[in-house]
């Protein structure tokens, strides 16, 4: 089956994936800032459950396992892939998970809240997305009472996601907006709007890859249709945005970014030692690059699931042992020449 | 004291955050505040959230000081018979214990959600079988209150074919009423 981020995807040129999140808590138990570690593995075990029950319903593979019991760089991993949280990680009561095979379905347990939904899909496609958590959510929904409150909707461990729970947010590759300096004008504009903006490896000042998460703020008085249409109005605008500044960079100064994105290339196919954050930036320069047709690739490739590999701690999990960072220098260099494929 | 941001609104919120070490104190307006918030939370990895949540417990504070000189100080004292969490620990935290917090701080709570979240009022989903109040009483109203209670809905919506349908069945009830009487 495959993966969400194998998927080619609409407007997969700047966005990279569509993600939606649910949170919702279960009437009967105290809220995480007052769950005992008890209560907190009774959640575990009872909510692991539900994994089997949609299994039944969806007629799709899930996997569940106590998040508290993996490795450290099982864990990071995991967060690099966008499948858990850094919240989750950093908890020190017991944690659950339960993940679809293709890794588009993801729910946390005792994260912030009781039960946290998530779904990723790959491209612009914000609809999928929350079919899938929708349903996912109405499936739980059966198996538990949901703290629901008549005025106020679901019950949220923070007064902040109070209402419908919903965090729609997309995963956005802003290269161009990136090299203009226009991103953090962008960011306060979008706040405006009730949107955020941040970097999704970093700050939104120095994001490394370009890659931006921008999402909803509010989440009470607007129904779930209403906050991603907003939403989805905000993102064509950036679309637009980022695309006539691709534009700009084509029509002045097109020598000087072809020579740029082919170096990148050079330096991904030869070098023999790159940190993360120089990979990064070459990558991006390399999606760029592709996106605009500057550079073809002789198979069809997918540049972001790259970046996703070799971050630290997946890297690790692939070598399946721990290794200092010089040595996963050289790793990453060695992986990425591997996988890069040859250009036409 | 006016807003360090936009010098217009009355500053509510004293904002204070770190960076790079650096203590910065800011005096802002709600809206700027809310603004502020939207892209100061960069931080690598943060969960956006954690920062939106103390931010409204800054604002939360400053409604209970404010509202302190009126008299209405008992917020403070104030304690979840859930849970047990209390009111300032609340503030300290951003988080809520359970869901009877929700209306045990409901007074204080009110103002403030409507200034984070521009609204106080949920209008999305609902889980699967849930009844509202008024939906719990019209079900246990006797069967002639429902209907006309239908019967006004369905003027109202101009359905006025659901409406006749719907009178000559209340008829028909009362004449079997007055029969049994
Ligand atoms: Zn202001
Ligand atoms: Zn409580």
């Amino acid at each position: 089956m495959l993966k969400w981020y194998k998927e080619a995807g609409n407007n997969s040129d700047v966005i990279i994936s569509s993600r939606v999140r649910l949170a919702r808590n279960l009437k009967a138990y105290p809220f995480s800032a007052k769950l005992s570690e008890n209560q907190a593995k009774e959640m575990v075990t009872k909510v692991k459950d539900a994994g089997l029950h949609l299994q039944e319903k969806e007629e799709k593979k899930y996997y569940s396992c106590n998040v508290d019991m993996l490795s450290d760089t099982e864990k990071t991993a995991m967060m690099e892939r966008h499948i858990i949280s850094p919240l989750l990680i950093a908890k020190e009561q017991s944690t659950g998970l339960i993940l679809s095979e293709d890794e588009k379905i993801s729910i946390m347990i005792n994260e912030e809240d009781h039960i946290r939904i998530q779904s990723i899909v790959g491209g612009m496609n914000m609809t999928e997305a929350f079919y899938l958590a929708n349903t996912a959510d109405d499936i739980t929904s059966e198996l538990f009472d949901y703290a629901f409150h008549e005025k106020y909707g679901y019950l949220t461990s923070c007064p902040t996601n109070l209402g419908t729970g919903l965090r729609a947010s997309y995963m956005m590759f802003l290269p161009a907006l990136t090299v203009a300096g226009k991103v953090i004008k962008l960011a306060e504009e979008l706040g405006q709007y009730g949107i955020a903006l941040r970097g999704t490896y970093g700050e939104a000042s120095k994001s490394l890859g370009s890659l931006y998460q921008i999402s909803n703020q509010k989440t009470l008085g607007s129904t779930e249709k209403e906050i991603m249409d907003s939403l989805n109005r905000i993102v064509e605008q950036v679309m637009k945005q980022e695309r006539r500044q691709r534009e700009y960079i084509l029509t002045n100064g097109y020598d000087e970014f072809e020579d740029k994105v082919y170096r990148s290339y050079g330096v991904l196919k030869y070098a023999k030692q790159l940190s993360s954050g120089d990979a990064m930036t070459l990558l991006a320069q390399l999606k760029l690059g592709a996106d605009l047709a500057l550079l073809k690739f002789k198979d069809n490739y997918n540049i972001h699931e790259l970046m996703m590999e070799i971050q630290p701690a997946n890297l690790q999990c692939q070598l399946d042992k721990n290794i200092g960072s010089v040595q996963r220098d050289k790793y990453r260099a060695d992986y990425i020449r591997k996988k890069l494929p040859d250009i036409q | 004291m006016l807003c360090d941001k936009c010098k217009k609104n009355e500053a509510k919120i004293y904002y204070t955050e770190i960076i790079n070490g650096e203590k910065k104190e800011q005096h802002l307006c709600e809206d700027c505040a809310m603004e502020y918030s939207s892209f100061q939370m960069g931080t690598p990895f943060m969960n956006q959230e954690i920062t939106l949540g103390n931010l409204l417990s800054t604002i939360l504070g400053n409604y209970y000081k404010e509202n302190s000189h009126s008299g209405e100080h008992a917020e403070k004292e104030l304690h979840c018979k859930g849970c047990g969490m209390t009111y300032s620990e609340f503030l300290k935290e951003g988080r809520f214990g359970c869901v009877k917090c929700y209306d045990t701080f409901k007074k204080v709570l009110e103002k403030s959600i409507k200034s984070i979240q521009g609204s106080d009022t949920h209008t999305g989903k609902k889980p699967k079988g849930f009844e509202t109040k008024t939906e719990k009483l019209v079900k246990e109203l006797p069967e002639l209150d429902k209907l006309a209670i239908k019967l006004q809905d369905a003027i109202e919506k101009e359905e006025f074919e659901e409406a006749v349908k719907i009178r000559d069945r209340i008829r028909e009830l009362k004449k079997e009423e007055m029969n049994n009487a």
